[in-house]
Parts: C-alpha cells; sequence; structure tokens
C-alpha cells in the first residue's frame, strides 16, 4: 500500500510538473523584460541626447551672440543654469541641479574660458580631453571622482572655442535600477504564485490519482468488491476510474464465474465420493477385518488420494486465476514448522533421512490456516518421497527484509533439468516420481495466492534448494522495524 | 440421543441414517431446510448434522434461523465446499463444528461426541486416565503400564492421552493431526503411522496384551475388544 504515500513530496509528478511549468514561466517573462528594459533605456537615452543636442545649440548659438566682454561670463552661466533646471528625467528629490550638468567652454587652444557646474570644472576638462566627439552625436565621459559617467553633447563656435555641456547619467541609471528592483519584486511574487496554483491543482489532481492506485493495489486477490473513488467532473481522472471500475466490473464478474464452476464441480464430485466413501466404510465395519476386506481397504485409500487431488487440481486452477479464496489469520511460521518438523521426524529418521531446522523466533506471517499447513506438508512428502535414503534436509527459516523466507535443501539427486524448466506447470513430474505432479504447483500457487513466490533451482554441489517467500505480517514488520531500533 | 440430519442426497442420507443409528442415535432426516425447521419446531433435538448445499436454501441462513427460533443443541455442518467461508468460521467459534466432505464416518461420529461432551455440564476433568492396566498421570505427564514408567516424549504423551480419551473408539489419521498436532492436512506419506509405530513401541512390550490396533482403510482402535 506505500507505493505513493512515502510522503516524499520531491519525488511526487506534482512537484516536478510544477518545478517544469515555473522554471518555463519564470524564463519567459525573463527574456520579454530584458526586451522591456533595453527599449525603456534606449528611449531614456534618446530623450537626453536630443535634449542635449537642443540646449548644447541654443548655448552655442548664444555664446557665439554675446560680445566678449566682462559680461560675457555671466550671460552664457546665466543660461547654462536655466538650461540645467530643465533636466529630463530629474528624480524630484534632487534639489541642486549642479551635481547633474555641467557647462564648460574651452578656447581654441584647449583651455578651461567658462565653467558653470560642481567644482573647479578641471578633471571634467581632463576627461574632455581625452574623449573623441562627433558633432550633433552625445558621447559618455568619464570623470574622475564621479561615479557614473557623464552623457557630453560638443558644439564648436565661431572663434574656435568649444562649448560642452553634459548631463549626469545618475538618473537615469536611477530609473532603470528602480525599475528592475521593482520588475524583479513582481516577478518573484508572480513566479511563486503561479508555482504554487500549479502545485496544488496538480496535487490535488494526482491525489485522485493516488487513490485509485492505492485502492486499485488493495483490490488483492479475493477481494474484489471494492471499486475505485471516482469524481463527479468528467475529467480524465474520473474517465480513468470509470475505465478502472469498469474493468474490476468484467474481473470480478469472470472471477465469480470461475468460483461457481469450481464450486460446482467440488460438489458434484464430492457427493458422490462422500456416499461411495461411507458406503465402503460401512461394509469394511460389517466385515470385522476378514481378509476379503483388504480390496475395499485399497478403494477407500484411492478414493482418499482421489480427493486430494481434486482439492489441489481446483486450487491449483483458482491460483492460476488469482482467485483462489483466502481466510487470514496470523499464523507463527516458526512455530508451524516445528511442529511440521515434530510430525515428519519418525518418517524421516525411518527412511534413514537426516532433517535439521534452523529457524528464527516469531515470525508471523498473515494467511491461511488450511492452506499453509497443507503447503508446508507438501514440501515435507516431497522430501520424504524422493530422497533416497541417508540424504540431508536442511530448513531454514528467517526474515529478510519484509518477507519470511523458507528454504529447503537436500543433498539429494536434485531436479531433472527437464523438468526443472516446468516445474510449476500442472502435472509435470519427474521420470521417477510416484505422485500426481502437482505438489510443487500446488506449492507455488498458496504461495502466490499470499503475495508470495517460490524459487526451485539445483545446488551447485548436489541436490535442490526450494525457496518459499512470503509477505511478513504487518505488525511483524512493525516489530522488527523496533527491534533494530532498539539495537541500533 | 436425538439427532436431526439435513441433507438432500438420498446417498448420503442413506448410509449417514445408518451408521449413525448403529452409533446409537435417533435420527430424523430432513431432506431440505423447510423440512427441517418445521421437525426443529415440533421436536427437540440435542444435535443437529446440515449440509450446506441444500436445494431450497442455504445450510448457514438455516441454522441461523433455527438459532432465531430458540435451538441450543450443537451442530456439525456438513460442507462440499472447498474454503470455509467466514461465516463456517463465526459459526465454529460459536461452538459448532464442520467437516468437509468426503470424511471418514468415524471422524464423523468423534466429532458429534465432541460437540454433544461440550455442551453438556462438564464434570470435574479427571486428573488420571486408566485403560486396562495402562496409567496416565495427566498433571505430572507421566505414563505407567503394569506399574512400569514408560519413557515417553512430550509428543507421545499427548498422542497416547488423545488414544486414552478415545479408547473403545476408532480413530482415523486426519483425526489424529487434528487433535493431536492441530492442523487439518492430508499428508500422501505414512507420518502418523510411524508415529502410532514408534508409540506402539514403548506401549505394547512383549508378552503384553497389545493396546493400539491398525484398522486397515480407517485407523486405529485403542484397547479394542
Amino acid at each position: 500500500m506505500s507505493l505513493m504515500t512515502d510522503n516524499a513530496p520531491l519525488r511526487s509528478a506534482a512537484w516536478r510538473i510544477s518545478f517544469l511549468a515555473t522554471i518555463a514561466f519564470a524564463c519567459g517573462t525573463l527574456v520579454i523584460f530584458v526586451f522591456l528594459h533595453q527599449f525603456v533605456s534606449n528611449d531614456i537615452q534618446r530623450r537626453s541626447d536630443a535634449w542635449l543636442s537642443g540646449e548644447v545649440g541654443v548655448l552655442g548659438d548664444v555664446a557665439g551672440r554675446t560680445p566678449r566682454n566682462a559680461l560675457y561670463g555671466r550671460v552664457v552661466g546665466e543660461i547654462a543654469e536655466l538650461a540645467a533646471r530643465e533636466v529630463p528625467n530629474k528624480s524630484a528629490s534632487e534639489g541642486n541641479a549642479n551635481n547633474s550638468v555641467f557647462f564648460l567652454q574651452t578656447s581654441a587652444d584647449g583651455l578651461l574660458q567658462l565653467w558653470v557646474g560642481a567644482g573647479d570644472g578641471q578633471s571634467n576638462l581632463e576627461a574632455i580631453k581625452t574623449t573623441k566627439f562627433l558633432p550633433d552625436k552625445p558621447t559618455d565621459v568619464r570623470v574622475s571622482g564621479f561615479p557614473v559617467p557623464f552623457r557630453v553633447a560638443c558644439q564648436q563656435i565661431g572663434d574656435g572655442s568649444h562649448i560642452y555641456l553634459g548631463l549626469s547619467e545618475r538618473d537615469e541609471l536611477r530609473v532603470l535600477t528602480k525599475l528592475r528592483l521593482r520588475f524583479f519584486l513582481l516577478w518573484l511574487l508572480v513566479v511563486l504564485l503561479g508555482f504554487g496554483i500549479v502545485f496544488l491543482t496538480t496535487r490535488r489532481m494526482l491525489s485522485h490519482v493516488r487513490k485509485i492506485t492505492e485502492v486499485a493495489s488493495r483490490i488483492g486477490h479475493s477481494d474484489l468488491s471494492r471499486r475505485v473513488p471516482a469524481t463527479r467532473r468528467n475529467d480524465e481522472v474520473s474517465q480513468l476510474a470509470h475505465t478502472l471500475n469498469r474493468m474490476l466490473d468484467r474481473i470480478e464478474s469472470s472471477m465469480h464465474q470461475l468460483h461457481t464452476i469450481t464450486d460446482a464441480l467440488a460438489h458434484d464430485l464430492r457427493s458422490p465420493l462422500t456416499a461411495i466413501r461411507g458406503k465402503l466404510e460401512m461394509s469394511l465395519v460389517a466385515m470385522n477385518g476378514e481378509e476379503s476386506a483388504e480390496p475395499i481397504v485399497s478403494v477407500i485409500e484411492e478414493l482418499d488420494q482421489l480427493t486430494d487431488f481434486l482439492n489441489k487440481s481446483l486450487d491449483v486452477a483458482e491460483a492460476r486465476a488469482d482467485a483462489l479464496r483466502l481466510t487470514r489469520t496470523e499464523i507463527d511460521l516458526s512455530q508451524l514448522l516445528e511442529t511440521m518438523v515434530d510430525l515428519y521426524e519418525p518418517s524421516m529418521t525411518e527412511k534413514g533421512l537426516n532433517i535439521r531446522l534452523s529457524s528464527e523466533k516469531g515470525i508471523i506471517v498473515l494467511g491461511d490456516e488450511g492452506l499453509v499447513h497443507r503447503m508446508i506438508a507438501n514440501l515435507l512428502d516431497n522430501e520424504l518421497k524422493h530422497l533416497a535414503p541417508a540424504s540431508s534436509i536442511d530448513i531454514s527459516l528467517q526474515c529478510s527484509g519484509d518477507l519470511a523466507s523458507l528454504v529447503f535443501e537436500d543433498d539429494g539427486n536434485g531436479f531433472d533439468p527437464e523438468v526443472l524448466e516446468h516445474l510449476f506447470i500442472r502435472r509435470v513430474k519427474g521420470r521417477n516420481s510416484t505422485g500426481h505432479g502437482l505438489g510443487l504447483a500446488f506449492v507455488d500457487a498458496v504461495a502466490r495466492a499470499h503475495s508470495g513466490s517460490v524459487d526451485v533451482e539445483n545446488r551447485r554441489s548436489r541436490g535442490a534448494r526450494i525457496r518459499v517467500s512470503l509477505p511478513l505480517a504487518p505488525e511483524e514488520r512493525r516489530h522488527q522495524l523496533t527491534a533494530t531500533a532498539q539495537a541500533g | 440421543m436425538r439427532l436431526l440430519l439435513v441433507e438432500d442426497e438420498i446417498d448420503i442420507q442413506g448410509f449417514l441414517r445408518r451408521s449413525l443409528q448403529e452409533a446409537g442415535y435417533e435420527v430424523e432426516v430432513a431432506p431440505d431446510a423447510k423440512a427441517a425447521e418445521q421437525l426443529a419446531v415440533e421436536s427437540q433435538f440435542d444435535i443437529l448434522v446440515v449440509d450446506l448445499g441444500l436445494p431450497d436454501r442455504d445450510g448457514i441462513s438455516l441454522i441461523l434461523r433455527l438459532r432465531e427460533l430458540g435451538l441450543r443443541a450443537p451442530v456439525l455442518i456438513l460442507s462440499a465446499r472447498r474454503s470455509v467461508d467466514d461465516r463456517v468460521r463465526g459459526l465454529e467459534q460459536g461452538g459448532d463444528d464442520y467437516l468437509t466432505k468426503p470424511f471418514a464416518l468415524a471422524e464423523l461420529l468423534a466429532r458429534l461426541r465432541n460437540l454433544l461432551k461440550r455442551n453438556s455440564p462438564q464434570a470435574s476433568e479427571a486428573t488420571r486416565l486408566r485403560v486396562l492396566d495402562l496409567e496416565l498421570d495427566l498433571l505430572r505427564r507421566e505414563a505407567t503400564r503394569g506399574g512400569q514408567t514408560l519413557q515417553l516424549t512430550q509428543q507421545e504423551f499427548v498422542l497416547l492421552e488423545y488414544l486414552c480419551r478415545n479408547a473403545g473408539r476408532v480413530v482415523t489419521r486426519s483425526m489424529i493431526l487434528d487433535q493431536v498436532w492441530g492442523m487439518r492436512i492430508q499428508p500422501d506419506t505414512n507420518v502418523v503411522d510411524v508415529h502410532i509405530y514408534r508409540l506402539r513401541g514403548k506401549v505394547d512390550g512383549a508378552g503384553q496384551q497389545p493396546l493400539i490396533r491398525t484398522m486397515r482403510g480407517v485407523g486405529y482402535v485403542f484397547n479394542d475388544r
């Protein structure tokens, strides 16, 4: 039942789906933002370039017309100050525009003629001298002492002097930074929200699938009456549930048919067998030990064998169709095996066989008592009938994982290699076998009906090894866990 | 002892009636559930033998119906089905018993006796069993024959005790397996015979009267004279 209930969300499909969807969504929005960012930053640049070009044109005009007298510096300076107040993208908090704008005029021989702006303008002049300007095209200039570059436009006026108007890119960068930050926060929010929504939706949908799986896995060999839960919505999941349920209906009805047939067969054969056996027994009692009673005795024995054969055949047939009906109780395998070996030991000794049992204590399985008893009796009968005198049988029982592992090893002749391949098929038997060839098929059938398995092989040295694995009772598993926890 | 046999197969009905009468029961036969209900209401029975596959109704529902009507007598269920279903288990826990067909007559009789004994007021349990010169001390788990202590294993003692308790009656191999080893199996080997053979070697010494007798095709009888 622990198919999907391990509660490892990182391994669940819901997690995977929402993770991938989120990654795709995040990447997509990121690409869109990069384009948008590019567009915005180009636009801002274009605006400031237009402003710079316009202003530097005006200033150049003013500078060219203003006579070079004592008032020249004041007039041009005043105009430059005025221009600086109309700086584009200016942040409101920044009252002083001097930091973001400078005006500079150099004479034809490259000396500083006029300076409007913060500081003495020497460092700006240095930077401008090392930069090459194109007419009508503002250029980035890095000035030492300022963390952000200036965008500077240049114009030459009539007397060979140059005027430069510089605008700090600080505000522009601030706008872009703010844009990026806001985008990032929104992006994070949307991505997380999207992840949450996708995760919850898929988990909800898949939890239906999980419920279906859980119920379907619980619909075992005998309990076919359960149905997987179907939702009212007509989506894919509920269609799956409906399809499964229809399939189960069909399986249940054919299983029911099989049971009806086998039961009818058993009943129709057993009733006459009962009558025959009863009558024979009565005449046997009437004869009271006469010699002539011998044929009747052997007929009764043959009838009993026939009954046993009938039972096993039907059990094997039902088990092959996964239709064996079980009445499960807790069975202490360790104790059962001890009793069984106790029961068989005298017969084994009689035949010169050596039997050894090594068993872990308290191994409990959930099984059908009658079937498990008969299965083990079958295995022991098998050894008793087929082993040559002076052979030995080693029986061991232990837990391996959540399985009880019962191993029969002998040092006899092993299985005929031809037979070994189809050992579990009905009516296969060795050349010298006297049984009806159902023994191991029955063992296999019982093990399979209990969700277990049987492995048969010839040992490398000598003899055969039969391993029967049956699932431990759940409680037993818990005991084991606590035992190991205490040990560790 | 009045016994009601509910069985529809004429053949089985016939031999069961005869052998039950031979065993000392006063037998009434009902071929279906309806007749059985009528008979059970009209008169008192000490014990019932009910086949599960009746023509008009399921045997279990008949038993449940009779219980509703106030039937107290124990029931031995005969089943030709292969699996014992939960309702039979329920009845078994309620003090009834079941037997699958085909069965040995000896086993049927033994199960009837057990059911009757279970339902009769229990005499105080004996602590010693005695058959001829064989004596079993159930408290000390010791057996003596003619004053000589027998060296028995625990399992052999349980087997001998079971035989003593059924002295004079036939016990089958499957009864021994069920009662002594607690298993309903049908081994196709001689496992029970070897146990009996060993026990006989210890109990029936040379010159003593043999206590364990084999009845071929049926089982064993302890002290059958």
